[in-house]
This record gives structure tokens, sequence and C-alpha cells, in this order.
């Protein structure tokens, strides 16, 4: 009858039976913001992995016969030019069936013109400490094969890394905004509940409670709509996060890279909640005490 | 255990509501504060529950200075000061007993002593029947004896009333009374506001009387010759200006 803290009622107070669900909303937010930084650390990883040391030689196809005399004439001129060159690991030439199969997206599955010129594309790996003078290996290719031309990955995906980076930073400043605005609510509150309970705090004061006994009951009741927004927040977030994944499933991986979290990622989201929960309490705290100094 | 020397109390750019005012209160010593109202009476008394601070002068409760103390230093000099307030101050979600017991869990007691002592004190008060009541549907003269208790419980060394026969009838004051009585009897210190002159005439207790925020105190008519009564500034006395 005795043993519980009931001093300060705090849970009844009608505006503040609103708070789980204000948190809830912002640990959404920042469950998505997260997840979304880490889907794409995972992808520019891989992107970075796939594409370091690489680039292709695009060369002239021939119409017709694609796969002939000629065509193979190009390929050896150029895989041998090519491996040749100090740098160059290996240069293999895709099968036309396959450079074929690139091009569906744009062109659509089954047979293609045969007079269509579908170009040649050797894959080249190279040392990646390696010093190519890639213009100059351009203008040997353009001597033994006309036309060819050196298709550099560097370029392109530092632009598309340096794209997700961004992305991935205004992830995290939207976690630090919603983090931002999760305080300023909780001090709201916890101020909110230190007006409508003014009495009891000061006659709790007056008959000897120390600041931290008064601020105790505030901290654990932020501690409960902390966790429990929190976990509100993620659970709706991990739902959405499904709903993607399953939204994704048909989409082509050319078209839209694979979006997937691991295990870090997912230990960061569960985390989301306790820090909710933690920021709630640390500024419930912060602010009771904070209050509590005015009275004598 | 009280020592008010030269204080003074102004609320923000007013007058001084209270001036000078420089007494001392021996332990277990039993008065009556008095005064018409307005006369700073209720002020005088949130000075020495520690509730307000002076604007000016010393005050020494318990040995301690006030204004040297430091404010983690003053929870444990309130636990020592009992205070039943004018408007009572329950807490009308709790019920009669956790109303009762908020001191001694805030001292940190254990629950069976708290449940213990809280029962006893509220059978003494005579509601025994009355401790899971919850403010709301208790009586004046109940919330009173309530209030009264919660007071008490922790056995104060100093036990403040703000006219606490205000809301009752005159029986149920003079219960009150011997109550404090047997507080003081063993040997709490008792300070009681009150306009009632027919209670001050039935105790006989020593009368520090508040008039324009100066102090002056006054023997009983017919004092008990061991009666410890409050001194005042050297060049007081009995009936003087404080």
């Amino acid at each position: 009858m005795t043993g519980r803290r009931i001093e300060l009622p705090l849970g009844g107070d009608a505006n503040r039976r609103f708070i789980p669900l204000i948190v809830g909303a912002m640990v959404y937010l920042a469950a998505l913001a997260l997840a979304g930084t880490f889907a794409l650390d995972g992808t520019i990883r891989q992107w970075s992995d796939n594409l370091r040391g690489a680039l292709t030689v695009q060369l002239p196809g021939v119409a017709q016969e694609p796969e002939g005399d000629e065509a193979q004439a190009r390929i050896d001129a150029a895989v041998g030019l090519l491996l040749e060159t100090t740098g160059v690991l290996s240069a293999t030439a895709l099968p036309h069936a396959q450079s074929q199969a690139l091009l569906e997206p744009w062109l659509g599955a089954g047979d293609l013109p045969t007079d269509l010129p579908i170009p040649i594309i050797v894959d080249v790996i190279v040392d990646t400490g390696a010093r190519i003078n890639y213009e100059d290996l351009g203008q040997r290719l353009e001597d033994v094969v006309p036309g060819a031309r050196i298709n550099d990955n560097g370029v392109f995906l530092s632009r598309l890394v340096t794209l997700a980076r961004v992305i991935q930073l205004v992830g995290l400043v939207v976690v630090l905004i919603v983090a931002i605005a999760a305080v300023s609510i909780v001090v709201f509150a916890t101020r909110a509940g230190m007006t409508s309970h003014r009495d009891t705090i000061e006659l709790l004061h007056l008959i000897g409670a120390r600041d931290n006994y008064i601020a105790r009951r505030f901290v654990t009741h932020a501690l409960s709509y902390g966790l429990s927004g929190g976990l509100l927040g993620l659970a709706l977030a991990v739902l959405t996060l499904g709903a993607l994944a399953l939204a994704a499933r048909g989409v082509d991986q050319a078209l839209l890279p694979r979006l997937s979290l691991d295990l870090t990622a997912w230990v960061a989201l569960l985390c989301v909640p306790l820090a909710s929960a933690l920021i709630a309490m640390i500024t419930a705290r912060m602010t009771v005490l904070r209050a509590l100094r005015r009275l004598p | 255990m009280v020592r008010f020397e030269n204080v003074g109390k102004r609320y923000g750019h007013g007058p001084e509501v209270l001036r000078d005012l420089t007494f001392r209160l021996t332990p277990g010593s039993f008065h009556f504060l008095t005064g018409p109202s307005g006369a700073g009476k209720t002020t005088l008394l949130k000075l020495m529950y520690l509730a307000q601070r002076p604007t000016r002068g010393e005050i020494e409760m318990f040995g301690q200075t006030i204004g040297k103390t430091r404010r983690r230093d003053l929870p444990p000099l309130r636990r020592r000061i009992g205070v039943v307030f004018q408007d009572f101050r329950l807490l009308d979600h709790l019920s009669a007993l956790e109303n009762v017991a908020l001191p001694l869990r805030i001292a940190g007691a254990r629950r069976e002593r708290i449940e213990a002592h809280v029962s006893e004190l509220l059978a003494w008060v005579g509601l025994a029947g009355q401790i899971n009541a919850k403010p709301p549907t208790l009586s004046d003269g109940e919330k009173q004896r309530v209030a009264i208790a919660r007071a008490v419980i922790g056995r104060p060394n100093l036990l403040l009333a703000d006219e606490p026969t205000g809301n009752i009838d005159l029986a149920q004051g003079l219960r009150i009374l011997h109550l404090f009585e047997e507080l003081n009897k063993i040997g709490t210190t008792v300070v009681i506001a009150t306009h009632d002159r027919s209670l001050i005439s039935t105790f006989g207790r020593p009368e520090l009387r508040l008039s324009n925020g100066e102090l002056t105190v006054h023997k009983a008519p017919v004092g008990r010759p061991d009666e410890d009564v409050a001194e005042l500034s050297p060049d007081a006395d009995s009936g003087r200006r404080a």
C-alpha cells in the first residue's frame, strides 16, 4: 500500500498519454533513417568491391556476324594489347549472348535484329596499385581496333559513392534532428508535469524530500514512455522495412541496388528504443533538477 | 533550537512584511503565534519551516545557520520540522494512510515500520476507520487530523501549525491541542499560529505576538512556573518589541 512511488501520479495526466505516441513516431523516423544509412553503407561497399580495379573496353560490334572471324580478330587484337600492358591482370571479352543480355532492359528480350552491331565488351581487371596511363592505352587500342573505347568506371563509381554518402549524411542529420525534437518534447512534457503537480512537488520538498527523490519519479515515467514509445516506433519501422523489402523483390538489380541490413545494422536499430528511453530519462532528470534548484 | 537575528522579509519590491525579528526558541518550548490578519504569521512560519529565505538577517535552526547551509543539506533539517498547513495540503489521490506515511517514505523508512506507525497514529487521532479514505471524502476536521498526523509521524523536533483549529469545532480543537501538548511533553518544540483567544487562555502558554511586522512576546496570564519563554533581543523584555 505504501511501497510504490505514488506521490506524483504522472501517468494519469491527459496530455502525457500522447507522449509515447509522439516518441514512437520519432523513433519510427529515426529507425527508418538509420536503416537507410546502413543499407546504403552495404551498397557502397558492394559497389566499391565490384568496381575497384575494374574497367571495361568497348569494341565496335560486327553486324550480321557478331561472332564471326572479324569480331574475333578485334577481340584478339584488343585482349592481346591489354594483356601486354603493365598493371593489367586480366582481360576477358564477354560472350555475345551476355552482351545481348545486358541490353535486354532497354531493348527487350528475344532475337535482336542481326544487322544491329552490338558492341563487344571486354572486362579488364587492373592492379589497383598500378599507374596506368589510360589516355595512352586508349590511343593504342584505337590503333589496333579503330573505334575502341575505354570506359573507366572510377569516375562513375566516385560520383555514385559521393551521392550515396550525401544520402547517408542526410539520414544521420534526420536522426540528429529527431533526437533534438525528442529532447524538446521530453523537456516540454516534464515541465508540463511539474506545473500540473507543482503543489505536490512543493509539499514533498517542504517535508524533506531531496531533489533526487522527486526527480526519480519523473525519470521513471520518462523511462516508461521512452521505452514503450520506442518499441512501438521500432515495431512499425521493422514492418515498413519488411514491406519495402517485399516491394523491392521484383525490381531488377540493374535498376535498384540490393539494399540489405547486416547484423550491425539490426543491432543499431534495436538500440534506438533504448536510446530513446535513455534520452528521455536524462532529459527529464536534468529538467527536473534544474527546476527544483529554484526552490529554497 | 530556533534563532532569528535581525531577520527581515519583503516580497519583491514591496514593504517589509517582517522587520528586525530577533528571538530564540528553546528546545521543548510551546508558544502561540498571534497577530491580526496580514501581520506576517504565515511568513514567519514559512521562514521557520524553510519554505522561504529571509531578505536580510540570519536564521539558525538546530544549530545550523541557514544562510550558510548548502542546499543539499537542507532536506535533513526539514525532516526535523513537522508542519500543519492552514490548507492541509493533503494529496487527494492518496489515502489517509499514504498521506501520513509520506514523511517516513521520504526518509527511507521500511514499509513494515511505516504501516505499523501510521496505522497506530491514525488510530490515535481518531481515524482508525478512515485509513483508506481519500481526502475528498473526509470532512475538514478529519482532513485536519490527517494533516496533523502527517506532521508528527516523523517525531519532529519542531512542530509548526498554522491555524490548526481553524476548520474544526471547539471540542476537536481542544483535542488536537492536547495532542500537541503530549508531543511537547516528549520534547517537541511547538509553535501554533492561531486567532483563537479561548484556546490561548485555556492552555496558558506564552504568546509570540506579531503586529506590523514586529514581534513581542507575552507570558500567559496564568503561566506555568517552569515555562520556557522565547527570548527576545537583549534590549527587549516581555511584552516589548523584538
